[in-house]
């Protein structure tokens, strides 16, 4: 842009200060917004830790075949339960997510429950079968609202219109770094690394299959309300770290475009100085 | 002093106790069970019903809980509950306006009804935590 007048620099620099001016202000809203989202994950990840612990334990302990949350059913199809923002402009947050389910799914036939509006139109783009599209917000998502969730997802299972459930959320780690994370909630498995050995000393009570179908539901609430705190989290975390290096970036871009714009001006001084003196001289 | 074993009771949206105790007694599915320290590993789903907890000092205090599940694994207990109020968070004025308001819901509801079930357990858990509180 070495020829540009005066006037267009001017009128960049405007625009590039009132984006800045967005950029700051919704890294503002972030940065507010992240300490509560913090709370309220470290407030609901042991309920969730705890009853997927009891929840698994119960299940390796369990061999009873008419029980249908233990046992892989490979005819029926998937579903997964995919968790993402409300809006854009979080950086890669919601691309990541769709990346890391799609990778998963492939070649797999699923339905799906999304939540989250960019979840919604992502997946009513692609064709996938919707379970619902009712739920656009994240962030005002309680447990009770879970609990329905967990209610209508076990309606479902019973119905046999999956076989087997998936979580995938974004697990917030650090506030510089959140990866999408895919869990298997239905039928129950034991995880890596979990000791497999049967608890033949617990007493269960009346029984095994009533307590697995009593708190079956809690388990999927607590568990799904853990996975959206999470991931409320890492969409705040997120758009914080992209709005601070976009404010950042147009910040340098003003500074840069000030310096042409200086250069311009005493570029135009000079030449009508010159032409005065050029016009005295005759 | 009475032997203590180490107690977390936690619900869906926050960890409610996380230490050690003397006694909790809790309403399951079967009825009411009261856990010492050295219980056998167990596990049971909860009803709707009044919890004590006896800490470490050999204070008591009730409250409402809710649903879930209470486990003891190698002398470890844990209760998983959907709500769990201790009786003096327990707002008792709205309790008592969820009792008229439901009680008067149920005469117009037929037993058969979906929604009859939903209004049984609100006001169960309403006159609970009346209870509770009394």
């Amino acid at each position: 842009m070495a020829g540009t007048s005066m006037k267009d620099i001017k009128l960049r620099i405007k625009s590039v200060e009132s984006t800045m001016q967005i950029t700051k202000a919704m890294q503002l809203v972030a940065t507010s917004k992240l300490r509560r989202a913090k709370e309220r994950m470290e407030m609901s990840r042991p309920y969730a830790d705890i009853a997927r612990q009891a929840i698994i334990s119960a299940s390796i302990s369990c061999d009873d075949p008419t029980v249908p949350y233990l046992i892989k059913q490979t005819d029926k199809k998937s579903c997964y339960i995919i968790i993402a923002g409300e809006r854009g402009l979080a950086g890669g947050y919601n691309n990541n997510l769709f990346k890391a389910q799609l990778a998963h799914a492939e070649g797999k036939e699923y339905c799906a429950l999304p939540i989250g509006r960019k979840a919604i139109e992502k997946y009513t783009r692609l064709g996938v079968q919707l379970l619902s599209d009712a739920y656009h917000g994240v962030e005002d998502l309680n447990v009770s609202r879970c609990r329905k969730i967990a209610g209508m997802l076990l309606d479902e299972f019973r119905k046999g219109t999956y076989g087997d459930l998936y979580l995938v959320y974004t697990s917030f780690k650090t506030m510089m770094s959140q990866e999408p994370e895919i869990i298997q909630l239905l039928p129950v498995l034991p995880e890596d690394g979990m000791k497999k050995e049967k608890n033949v000393s617990t007493v269960y009570d009346p029984d095994i299959k009533e307590m697995l179908e009593a708190v079956m539901q809690d388990y999927l609430a607590g568990t799904l309300y853990s996975a959206l705190c999470n991931s409320f989290l890492s969409e705040v975390a997120s758009r914080r770290s992209a709005m601070d290096s976009a404010t950042k970036n147009a910040g340098d871009m003003i500074s840069e475009l000030k310096l042409r714009f200086n250069r311009a001006r005493q570029g135009a001084i000079t030449q009508e100085i010159t032409e005065i003196v050029a016009g005295a001289e005759q | 002093m009475a032997n203590t074993f180490h107690l977390q009771i936690v619900t869906p949206d926050r960890p409610i106790y996380d230490g050690q105790a003397e006694k909790v007694i809790l309403r399951t599915l079967t009825g009411d069970v009261c856990i010492l320290d050295k219980h056998i590993d167990y596990a049971a789903p909860l009803g709707i019903g009044e919890a004590r907890v006896t800490d470490a000092n050999g204070k008591t205090r009730a409250a409402a809980c809710n649903g879930g599940l209470v486990s003891v694994e190698s002398g470890k207990v844990r209760v998983l509950a959907t709500t769990f109020e201790w009786a003096d968070e327990i707002d008792v004025e709205r309790a008592n306006r969820t009792m008229e308001a439901t009680q008067e819901k149920l005469k117009h509801t037929r037993h058969d009804d979906v929604e009859y079930a939903v209004l049984e357990a609100k006001l169960k858990r309403a006159l609970l935590r009346i209870h509770v509180v009394e």
